[in-house]
């Protein structure tokens, strides 16, 4: 477990709102089918006293850390609001926040994780689904059904496709050690560098799958980095150039991040580049 | 969103980055004569040369005809000529006429994002005015970079020294202007090419800003001129949307997945219409919306939603489906949250549904061809 397991103690920061208020439910039933502790406090300034899924609200991270244990915060905050909030997380003295919430300005972004890393706090996303390590911990909004525990490794800029492949993958009997949505901005917090040295450090990890997509090279500089077998898929073959594929992050500008260059960088590095989701399972079996 | 040259340049002159003197026509506002670019001319003292640039959001303008220098007197008629133009298939609808700036220097300095170090980056060069690009590939070592920590205000010196090396120290002010327009202005890349010297001092020649569309409201830009009409319809009903020119239609949920399936179709040897994201929690009436947008497009001869529920409910993705109702046959994956009920609403209806992304891909690029 990379992020943490069934004792780590979770607040939710926008806890109020439609989007929080629904995914404290839905994390607190999974840690309670797994035995864990799950989010003992919610946070929404202006609302404390109030309770969310028996769950209590307070006006702030401080307030809320009074009276609870918790080493992280998971944001569903507004993006005007967020990277205000992620540097409140930071501030308290919280391990890891994992930003949800999308449509943050890069600017707000890049300030937030800066600030976040001097204060020694780790940050997911933003505009991402979150991490679960099946069986253990749930962080933010996956949905749980599909995975299933096992030594796989899933790392991923895009939401439904992470689900696509952990599906594929449970249904081929292939469990996961941990699946993280690292998100779809082009700024975010852990890069897919920072998530491999992870998992190359966790003794769960056997194998990882990188799902990447156009625009950027985050996707190459984290493969470089792995000394674990790895699995890698590409998405975005078809994706004009200057055209934003729904990410802010997706996108092939001045001829850099395409994905077929990007995916002959990786098969020149010796890594395993998957054609479609479908055939990940069959991939990743070989190299266990 | 792209910024026209005078716009990113009134931000210019707002942080105090000297620009060329001149002033702004609009087609409509010309009758023929000649009238309103002669007055503009005498008001700004534009002197015995200007400059005429399309104000049209296109790279490589100067070399596609985009930018004249002529005697004062012959405005009027160049002026008329570029208003006829297109450049690299854009009409001119606006243009800057400017005074001729005495250059004798040319530079380059760009500020953009560092995906990777998370922070703004600069770029300068002492080869200015040409593509930067070029510079980068033939001569990388005229390219100076710096990085500098979103948690500093402005360049410190030292990152100064390194950017501008050899180049003059007249130049570093309007540097830490543009550092500071970049930032105030939430951009993702504000860029000065050429940056010149003249003996009346450093001047911004062209001027070009990039705003986060995340930032637009708070920079008090209400429409994005990046997006077509139909891209802005989409915008508009929350979806993020695409427009190719294939002949099959694509709504997915998440962009990952839809981006996925695009390139499913391609490696299956058919050619996908656009790229459609319903986006996260779609009810019936959303997913209502979207199909007959997708429907509403020339040449769409099926229709492939592939939905993985999760805040998504396959139920309402169905219903709205159903609801929709257009001409095309529209092929369906569901899995997730309600999926039975979901492929119940669907079959009842006679949709054809398929198990898995390959299976629906595979089929509707059958049923186009």
């Amino acid at each position: 477990m990379i992020y943490g397991d069934k004792n780590t103690g979770v607040i939710v920061q926008g806890a109020t709102g439609r989007q929080g208020a629904f995914h404290i439910d839905l994390m607190n039933e999974y840690a309670e089918s797994v035995g864990g502790k799950g989010v003992v406090a919610g946070v929404t300034p202006g609302k404390g006293g109030q309770e969310v899924h028996g769950v209590p609200v307070y006006n702030s991270v401080r307030e809320a850390l009074l009276e609870h244990d918790a080493s992280v915060s998971v944001l569903f905050v507004p993006g005007f609001a967020a990277g205000d909030s992620i540097m409140e997380a930071a501030y308290n003295g919280l391990d890891l926040v994992v930003a949800i919430t999308e449509h943050i300005p890069v600017h707000d972004t890049i300030k937030a994780i800066s600030y976040a890393e001097i204060e020694g706090c780790s940050v997911i996303g933003p505009n991402c689904p979150g991490t679960m390590s099946p069986g253990e911990l749930k962080l933010g909004i996956m949905p749980a059904q599909l995975a299933m525990r096992g030594n796989v490794g899933v790392i991923s800029r895009s939401g439904t496709l992470t689900y696509e492949v952990v599906n594929e993958l449970s249904r081929a009997g292939i469990g996961q050690s941990t699946i993280v949505g690292i998100g779809g901005d082009p700024v975010i917090g852990e890069t897919f560098v920072d998530v491999i040295e992870r998992f190359d450090k966790d003794p769960e990890t056997k194998a990882v799958v990188l799902i990447g997509e156009v625009g950027g090279n985050l996707e190459e500089e984290g493969a470089s980095y792995s000394n674990l077998p790895l699995v890698t898929y590409i998405a975005g073959i078809s994706a004009p150039p200057e055209k934003r594929m729904g990410h802010a992050g997706a996108i092939v500008a001045g001829g850099e991040g395409d994905a077929r260059s990007k995916i002959s960088r990786l098969e020149s590095m010796g890594i395993t580049v998957a054609k479609k989701p479908s055939d990940i399972p069959v991939l990743i079996r070989e190299l266990l | 969103m792209k910024l026209l040259e005078y716009e990113a340049k009134d931000i210019f002159k707002k942080y105090g980055i000297p620009v060329a003197k001149g002033f702004v026509v609009k087609k409509t506002d010309c009758d023929g004569t000649g009238a309103v670019i002669n007055t503009g001319i005498e008001r700004c003292e534009l002197g015995e040369e200007v400059v005429i640039k399309a104000q049209v959001e296109v790279g490589g303008r100067g070399k596609a005809g985009g930018v004249v220098i002529c005697p004062s007197g012959d405005a009027p008629e160049k002026s008329a000529a570029m208003f006829a133009k297109e450049i690299k298939g854009v009409p001119v609808e606006t243009i800057l006429v400017e005074e001729k700036l005495p250059i004798t220097g040319e530079y380059y300095v760009s500020i953009t994002l560092d995906r990777s170090k998370k922070a703004p980056v600069i770029l300068f060069s002492a080869e200015g005015g040409v593509e930067i690009e070029e510079t980068a590939k033939n001569n990388p070592g005229a390219l100076h970079r710096v990085r500098v920590s979103p948690m500093l205000d402005d360049i410190p010196d030292f990152m100064m020294r390194e950017l501008l090396r050899g180049a003059p120290k007249e130049l570093a002010p309007v540097i830490k202007s543009l550092y500071r327009v970049f930032c105030k202005s939430d951009a993702i890349l504000a860029e000065i090419n050429p940056l010149v010297t003249t003996e009346r001092g450093v001047y911004a020649a062209d001027a070009k800003i990039i705003v986060d569309d995340n930032a637009l409201g708070r920079q008090g830009i209400s429409v994005n001129r990046d997006l077509t009409e139909r891209e802005r319809l989409a915008e508009d009903l929350g979806f993020s949307y695409v427009e190719l020119d294939g002949n099959i239609g694509v709504i997915g949920n998440g962009a990952g997945l839809t981006m996925s399936t695009l390139d499913m179709i391609e490696y299956f040897g058919g050619k996908a219409a656009n790229f459609l994201d319903v986006g996260g929690g779609a009810d019936r009436k959303r997913v209502c919306s979207a199909v007959k947008l997708v429907s509403g497009m020339d040449g769409v001869k099926v229709i492939v939603v592939n939905l993985l529920g999760g805040i998504t409910r396959c139920d309402e993705v169905a219903a709205g489906i159903v609801e929709a109702g257009v001409p095309q046959q529209v092929v369906v994956r569901l899995a997730g949250t309600n999926e039975a009920e979901g492929k119940k609403i669907l079959s009842e209806k006679g949709y054809r549904m398929l198990g898995s992304m390959e299976e629906v891909v595979k089929f509707a690029v059958e049923e186009a061809d």
